[in-house]
C-alpha cells in the first residue's frame, strides 16, 4: 500500500515538474479564482449580514432590549431596574428609551416618524449614534427645546426617501411635532446624523427630560436598550436577568433582525448557488486538463500497466496531480484574500443602504470551501484516470 | 496441420512456458477473425527463439498472448504446471511486473521520468529500497553501454539508446522471460546489430530467456530456435 502510495506520488510529482510549465501554472491559478470566487462570495454575503447586525445592534437596539411586561405601555421603576441589569458583569451600557411616534412639520411638509428620548450620556454607553453626526451637534441632557434628525427626515442630506422628507430643514430651523397624546411643541433642530441605515436614520431624538414632560410620566421607559461586552452570548445575558427576577419582555438583537434573516437566508442561497456553479467549474476544469492528460498519454497509461504497474498507482497519481492543482489554487486564493483582498476592502468598504460593507472571512466558510474544492478535485481527477485504465492494455498501447 | 511441433532440444532442456492450443479470434461486428489457431509449443529456460512470419500472421498476437497483455480465446498458458491465464487481473499484473521483462518496438519510456527513473520504475513498484532500485537500475544501464546517460531524458537519447534503456528497464525485476516485440523495427542497421548482440550476450551470459517476434531474416543467426507463423499457425520449427 504503501509502495504503491509512493510510486503514485513519484509519477504524479515528475508529471507535474516535467510537464508542460505553461499549463501548471495557468492551471493552479485557475483553480485559485475559483476559490477566491468561493471564498469572496460567502465572505461578502457574511460581510453585508454582519453590517446589518451591527447597525441593528449599534444604532436601534443594543444586544437585548428590555420592553414593557404584556399589557403594559411602560416599563416602571427603572432606575432599580437599571441597578439590577448593571450587577451583571459584563454589561457594558444601558439606555433607557421613550419610543412614541409623532407628526412632525416644517413649513407645509409634515410626515410621520418615530420619536425616541434619551438620557444622551447612557445613551452613548450603548448606540453609536453620537458619532455619525453629519450636521449640527448630538443632543446634551440639559436640552429640552432641541431635537436631532436621522437623514431621512429633513430633507436635503441625501436620503433615500428624500421625496418624503421635510423638504429642506437645516440646523437651527424650528420645526413642529405632534406626539400621539396630543401634545404639540416645537423644536429647533440641533443636529442631523447619518448611520448609513435607513431603518435608524428615519428616527428624531429628543431628551429624556423633555420627554417625560410631554407625557407627563417619571421614572419609566417603553424601552430599555442594553450593551454587553461581547456579542453573540445574549441567551446567557438574559438568563441571568430573569434569575435577577426581571419579569419584563426581554429579547435578543436578533429578534429585532428577524426581517433581516430573510435577506441572510436569500444571501446565503446566492452564495451557495455562486459555490456550487464555481466548484462545478473546478471540477470541469480539473476534469479537462486529466481528461487531455490521460489521452495524451494513453500510451503510457498501457505501457505502465504493461509492465505490471497496477491500475490504482496510475488513477492515485492522477488524483495527486489533481489535488495538486486544488491545494496550490487553494493556498494562492488563501493568500489573495488574506493579503489583497481583505486589506483593500478594509480601506475601501463597499457602500451599501445597510451602511459599509466590508469581507467577513469566516474560517468555517474557508474550511468548507477548502474542503468541497479538495472533493472536486479528487472526483475530477478520478473520472478521467479511471476512464483512461478501463481500456485494454493493447487499445492503450496500439489503439486509434 | 499438426500444430504441436515439438523439438528434440525442448525434450532436452527444462520447459518454461508450456503453450497448450492457444487460439485468438477477434470479432469486428458479426466477423470472426482468427488471429492464432490452436498454437502449441514450448519455451525452453534459458532459450532465445524468434517468432517470424508474414505481415498478419499472428506474431505479435501470440507475443501478446504470452505476455499477458491479451486475453486468449482459449487455451493454456502453463508456468510450472499452473495455468497464467487462469489468474485474476490484478495477479496477471502481479505476474507481468515480478515474472516478465517487456521490449516494445516504440521503446515505450516514460519521457519525464529520466533514463535511471525509467529503469528503476518497476523495481520501485515492487517495494523494493530506494538504495538497492537505484543500485539496480544502475547497473541494468552500465551492462547495456549506459552508464553515462543514468540523467538523460528519452529525448534527449537517440532511438538505439532508448531502445537499450528499454531493455534494462525489462531486466530490473530478473525476469523468467524477456518478450521482444519487433525491437529494431524503428532503429537503423547500427543500431538493430547493437540491440541484437545485447540480446544474445544477455542469453548466453546471463542465460536469459527471450521470445522475440522479428521479421528481419538477418536477425535468425542470433537466435536459437525461429517459430514460423503463417495464418495464425505454426508453420515450421527450425532450430
Amino acid at each position: 500500500m504503501f509502495t504503491d502510495l509512493k510510486l503514485s506520488l513519484f509519477l504524479a510529482y515528475k508529471s507535474i515538474i516535467k510537464g508542460n510549465r505553461g499549463t501548471l501554472i495557468l492551471t493552479i491559478f485557475i483553480m485559485s479564482l475559483i476559490f477566491v470566487n468561493l471564498v469572496f462570495t460567502a465572505s461578502i454575503f457574511l460581510g453585508l449580514g454582519n453590517t446589518v447586525n451591527n447597525q441593528v445592534i449599534n444604532t436601534l437596539y443594543g444586544n437585548i432590549a428590555i420592553e414593557p411586561k404584556k399589557d403594559e405601555k411602560y416599563i416602571s421603576d427603572v432606575k432599580t431596574l437599571e441597578q439590577k441589569i448593571n450587577s451583571v458583569p459584563g454589561v457594558a451600557g444601558i439606555s433607557a428609551q421613550y419610543v412614541i411616534s409623532a407628526a412632525i412639520s416644517f413649513k407645509d411638509k409634515s410626515g410621520a416618524w418615530a420619536i425616541r428620548s434619551i438620557n444622551p450620556d447612557d445613551e452613548m454607553t450603548v448606540t453609536t449614534i453620537h458619532k455619525f453626526m453629519v450636521d449640527g451637534e448630538y443632543l446634551s441632557g440639559l436640552d429640552t427645546d432641541e431635537i436631532i434628525l436621522g437623514k431621512e427626515i429633513p430633507g436635503g442630506y441625501g436620503g433615500d426617501l428624500e421625496h418624503l422628507s421635510l423638504g429642506g430643514v437645516i440646523i437651527g430651523d424650528s420645526i413642529d411635532v405632534l406626539f400621539n397624546n396630543g401634545v404639540k411643541r416645537s423644536y429647533r433642530v440641533k443636529g442631523v446624523y447619518d448611520v448609513n441605515f435607513q431603518q435608524s436614520n428615519n428616527i428624531a431624538y429628543i431628551s429624556k427630560k423633555e420627554m417625560e414632560s410631554v407625557l407627563g410620566l417619571k421614572d419609566k421607559a417603553s424601552l430599555l436598550l442594553i450593551k454587553t461586552v461581547d456579542t453573540g452570548n445574549e441567551d446567557q445575558y438574559i438568563n441571568k436577568f430573569l434569575e435577577l427576577g426581571i419579569k419584563e419582555d426581554i429579547k435578543p438583537w436578533t429578534v429585532y433582525a428577524a426581517m433581516v434573516k430573510n435577506i441572510t437566508r436569500s444571501f446565503d442561497m446566492i452564495a451557495l448557488l455562486i459555490a456550487v456553479i464555481g466548484l462545478f467549474v473546478a471540477s470541469v476544469t480539473i476534469f479537462i486538463i486529466i481528461y487531455v492528460n490521460t489521452i495524451s498519454k494513453r500510451r503510457h497509461i498501457g505501457i505502465l500497466r504493461a509492465i505490471g504497474l497496477k491500475e490504482k498507482i496510475i488513477i492515485h497519481s492522477y488524483i495527486f496531480q489533481a489535488l495538486f492543482y486544488a491545494i496550490s489554487g487553494t493556498i494562492i486564493g488563501l493568500f489573495m484574500m488574506f493579503f489583497i483582498l481583505k486589506p483593500w476592502f478594509i480601506e475601501n468598504p463597499l457602500k451599501f443602504p445597510v451602511g459599509y460593507v466590508s469581507l467577513l472571512i469566516v474560517p468555517e466558510k474557508v474550511m468548507i470551501n477548502t474542503i468541497s474544492l479538495i472533493a472536486a478535485a479528487l472526483a475530477a481527477g478520478f473520472i478521467p484516470s479511471w476512464m483512461a485504465v478501463r481500456e485494454t492494455i493493447l487499445d492503450a498501447i496500439w489503439g486509434d | 496441420m499438426n500444430n504441436v511441433l515439438s523439438s528434440n532440444l525442448e525434450n532436452e532442456q527444462e520447459v518454461l512456458l508450456e503453450i497448450r492450443n492457444l487460439t485468438r479470434i477477434y470479432k469486428m461486428g458479426d466477423v470472426r477473425v482468427p488471429a492464432l489457431n490452436n498454437v502449441s509449443f514450448n519455451i525452453n529456460h534459458g532459450e532465445f527463439a524468434a517468432i517470424m512470419g508474414k505481415s498478419g500472421s499472428g506474431k505479435s498476437t501470440l507475443l501478446h498472448q504470452l505476455g499477458l497483455l491479451d486475453i486468449p480465446t482459449s487455451g493454456e498458458i502453463n508456468i510450472n504446471g499452473k495455468d497464467i491465464l487462469k489468474l485474476s487481473e490484478s495477479d496477471k499484473a502481479r505476474f507481468r511486473l515480478e515474472r516478465f521483462g517487456y521490449v516494445f518496438q516504440e521503446y515505450a519510456l516514460l519521457p519525464e521520468l529520466t533514463a535511471l527513473e525509467n529503469v528503476f520504475l518497476p523495481a520501485m513498484a515492487r517495494g523494493r529500497k530506494k538504495k538497492d532500485y537505484i543500485l539496480k537500475a544502475t547497473e541494468a544501464l552500465e551492462q547495456v553501454g549506459l552508464g553515462v546517460r543514468l540523467d538523460h531524458r528519452p529525448k534527449e537519447m537517440s532511438g538505439g539508446e532508448q531502445q537499450r534503456v528499454a531493455i534494462a528497464r525489462a531486466l530490473i525485476n530478473d525476469p523468467d522471460i524477456l518478450f521482444a516485440d519487433e525491437p529494431t523495427a524503428n532503429l537503423d542497421s547500427s543500431s538493430s546489430k547493437q540491440i541484437l548482440e545485447l540480446f544474445h550476450k544477455l542469453n548466453l551470459e546471463m542465460g536469459l530467456t527471450i521470445l522475440m517476434v522479428t521479421h528481419e531474416p538477418e536477425d535468425k543467426k542470433y537466435v536459437s530456435r525461429v517459430i514460423w507463423l503463417k495464418d495464425g499457425e505454426i508453420a515450421q520449427v527450425n532450430i
